[in-house]
């Protein structure tokens, strides 16, 4: 699968950012675009993904996490994910507040799943399903 | 403000387009066939505003009609599969630029996009998807437009 980098508007310059456009179960209707974020560890979401998808946190255990210098509350649940024909579990920290324009795929949620390429000098990532 | 006095399914009709404008501030966009109309920065398809600035069923005047009627009062009307992307932009990316000038109106805001175009724009994430289910669309990608360094970045804020 290629994907271009995406081009999002800025002041003063505008912005390439390495996203992928990723279904949540329960909201096909909108892919949710995701930075492939290799520093970090787990897969962040914006709480209001799981209340769309229908996410049930009631049981979920709060956790304090710093995401783009705010800290915010995280809570974890496992949810199905989608990118191209691939479909995968991985837990999902939805988190409130949530400071960025897209949501974050980490390493166990994420990059152990598929081998990733960045060609950041033509503005195009490859992800091929890991085996 | 321009006044326009109109004759559509046989009933006079006398608009402003200021009138035009407050029957349109709490609606959401319908999505864009082939033409549209730009009001107060947002692209509406010409019969949803001749409808709801008029009352009139949308089965009782047609897009031309609709498209003339709101030229003459004033407002840009074009045809998306013409001018949907700009051309020309000069900047970097995989699009040479023309995805952040497409996107650029929309700062702050959430949106749906299909391809390069933005089929829909709101001010929570909640609405987009309102939107896309009520109208049995779906997008290639939602996200929020950033304002601001740190939604793009993840720039610490200053």
């Amino acid at each position: 699968m290629r994907f271009p980098y995406k081009e999002l508007p800025g002041e003063d310059r505008d912005y390439l950012r390495p996203v992928v456009p990723v279904v949540v179960e329960g909201i096909a209707q909108a892919p949710q675009l995701c930075l492939l974020d290799t520093g970090s560890l787990h897969n962040r979401f914006g709480a209001w993904v799981g209340e769309a998808a229908g996410v049930d946190l009631g049981e979920a255990e709060e956790e304090r996490l710093g995401v783009g210098g705010l800290v915010t509350t995280a809570r974890m649940a496992r949810v199905q994910l989608t990118l191209g024909e691939t479909v995968w579990e991985a837990p999902v920290w939805f988190c409130d507040p949530w400071p960025l324009a897209f949501h974050l795929l980490g390493q166990e949620g994420f990059f152990r799943w598929f081998d990733v390429r960045f060609r950041a000098a033509s503005y195009e990532i490859e992800i091929t399903p890991g085996s | 403000m321009a006044q326009v006095r109109a004759t559509i399914a046989d009933r006079l009709f006398v608009l402003e387009a200021q009138e035009v404008e407050r029957h349109l501030r709490d609606e959401l966009p319908e999505p864009i066939g082939e033409h549209y109309v730009v009001i107060g920065g947002r692209r509406f398809p010409p019969k949803q505003v001749v409808g709801l600035a008029t009352g009139l069923d949308r089965a009782d005047f047609n897009t031309h009609q609709a498209r003339r009627l709101l030229a003459r009062l004033g407002f840009t009307v074009g045809r998306r599969s013409k001018d949907a992307v700009p051309v020309g932009a000069e900047g970097s990316g995989p699009h040479g630029g023309r995805e952040a000038e497409v996107l650029r109106p929309y700062r702050g805001r959430w949106v749906a996009q299909r391809g390069l175009e933005v089929l829909i724009a709101a001010d929570s994430p909640q609405a987009v998807l309102a939107w896309l289910d009520r109208h049995g669309q779906r997008a290639d990608a939602m996200f929020l437009v950033p304002d601001r360094e740190d939604q793009a970045t993840g720039a610490a804020p200053a």
